[in-house]
């Protein structure tokens, strides 16, 4: 049991904290939700409702999608774009899908690889584009929940405005929808931006996100 | 005597159960909740029974409506339309909107069911409606 926490600490610490952190928005996202029906003259609303509710699940929904449109675009364009001194970046000569013997896919599997990066043809293909596909498909996945949620939590105000819903097709040429969506994605993007440029000259030293302390600036790809 | 139309598409994505807005699957029960109420007010002003009038008038517009004379007298001088039957009954979260033949009323949801914040509504193209009965 200690060997398993120890060796799964990294994704149960992440995992523990997540549902600590989305405990808390619930409790602070009825808050507010309830401050507002205060003003509008209405009753407040459980936690149980709350969490069942658009506006719980658009606030949830926008924030995953652009965090695996993160991952999707890193994991997907670190393929071939670089930058040089950065641990983020493969080395400048290694641009690209690479061989299939750096790659140890078909013939220079390796007794223990996964079975697919063996198989070749198809399972090969989708095996070695399972990360992005993965990454892809939740991205697109959440945003459409996104949307959805977002064109009822929207209707909710429109009505309380004494304006009328819109449809699904509507919402999405609606500001709001936009807003929420850019505002997300442009604060992902600045993430990686960050990451991959502060991460050439400044180090943390055992963290496997930075270079040795030692290294020198111009040296890409290396991780400490 | 209820036309209850639910209006709003229901798109089966699994993705989107966890997250999506609740009473999913009760929405036409709650539409037509919110369609009884926006009747039960135009039905009693139709009847002269101001008191059943107030009665389905969330708090803060029964306060605005009863701001110079008692609520049930005042409600029956108000112009609202006689009741027709439901064209479109929509229902987002704690809200709904019934349009009927001659009125457009908003509700909201309070401990005893529906109520009714704005009545006798009148289209403004992207502004809020103007409503003859609506709380401050």
């Amino acid at each position: 049991m200690r060997r398993f926490l120890r060796e799964n600490a990294l994704g149960l610490t992440f995992g523990g904290l997540f549902l600590i952190v989305l405990v808390g928005q619930a409790f602070a996202g009825q808050a507010d939700f309830n401050q507002q029906q205060v003003a509008e003259g209405l009753p407040g609303v459980s936690l149980g409702r709350y969490v069942t509710s658009a506006s719980f699940g658009v606030d949830v929904a926008e924030n995953w999608q652009s965090e695996y449109l993160q991952f999707f675009l890193f994991v997907l364009l670190t393929i071939w774009l670089l930058q040089k001194g950065s641990p983020e970046s493969k080395p400048l000569d290694q641009a690209g899908l690479e061989s299939d013997q750096d790659q140890k896919v078909g013939r220079f599997a390796q007794p223990d690889s996964p079975k697919w990066a063996k198989a070749g043809g198809w399972r090969q293909r989708v095996y070695s584009n399972s990360l992005g596909l993965v990454m892809g498909v939740i991205f697109l996945g959440s945003w459409l929940a996104q949307s959805i949620a977002g064109v009822a939590a929207f209707n909710e105000e429109q009505l309380s405005n004494r304006q009328d819903p819109v449809t699904w097709a509507d919402y999405l040429r609606e500001p709001e929808f936009w807003n929420r969506t850019l505002q997300n994605w442009q604060s992902e993007l600045l993430a990686v931006a960050s990451m991959a440029i502060l991460a050439i000259f400044l180090r943390q030293r055992g963290s496997p996100e930075s270079k040795p302390v030692g290294s020198p600036h111009s040296a890409t790809g290396v991780e400490g | 005597m209820l036309a209850a139309v639910p209006h709003r598409r229901h798109i089966a994505v699994g993705v989107v159960a966890a997250l999506s807005l609740s009473g999913c699957a009760a929405t036409g029960g709650r539409e037509n909740a919110a369609a009884a109420a926006a009747l039960r007010l135009l039905d009693a002003v139709a009847a002269g029974d101001g008191a059943a009038a107030c009665a389905t008038l969330a708090p803060d517009t029964l306060r605005e409506v009863a701001e110079d004379e008692p609520c049930e007298q005042a409600i029956l001088d108000a112009d609202l339309p006689e009741p027709g039957p439901v064209e479109k009954s929509a229902v987002y979260g704690q809200w709904a909107q019934v349009r009927l033949a001659a009125d457009t009323e908003f509700l909201a949801v309070f401990p005893g069911g529906w109520r009714v914040v704005a009545a006798g509504c009148t289209p403004r193209g992207d502004r809020p409606y103007d409503c003859s009965v609506q709380g401050g």
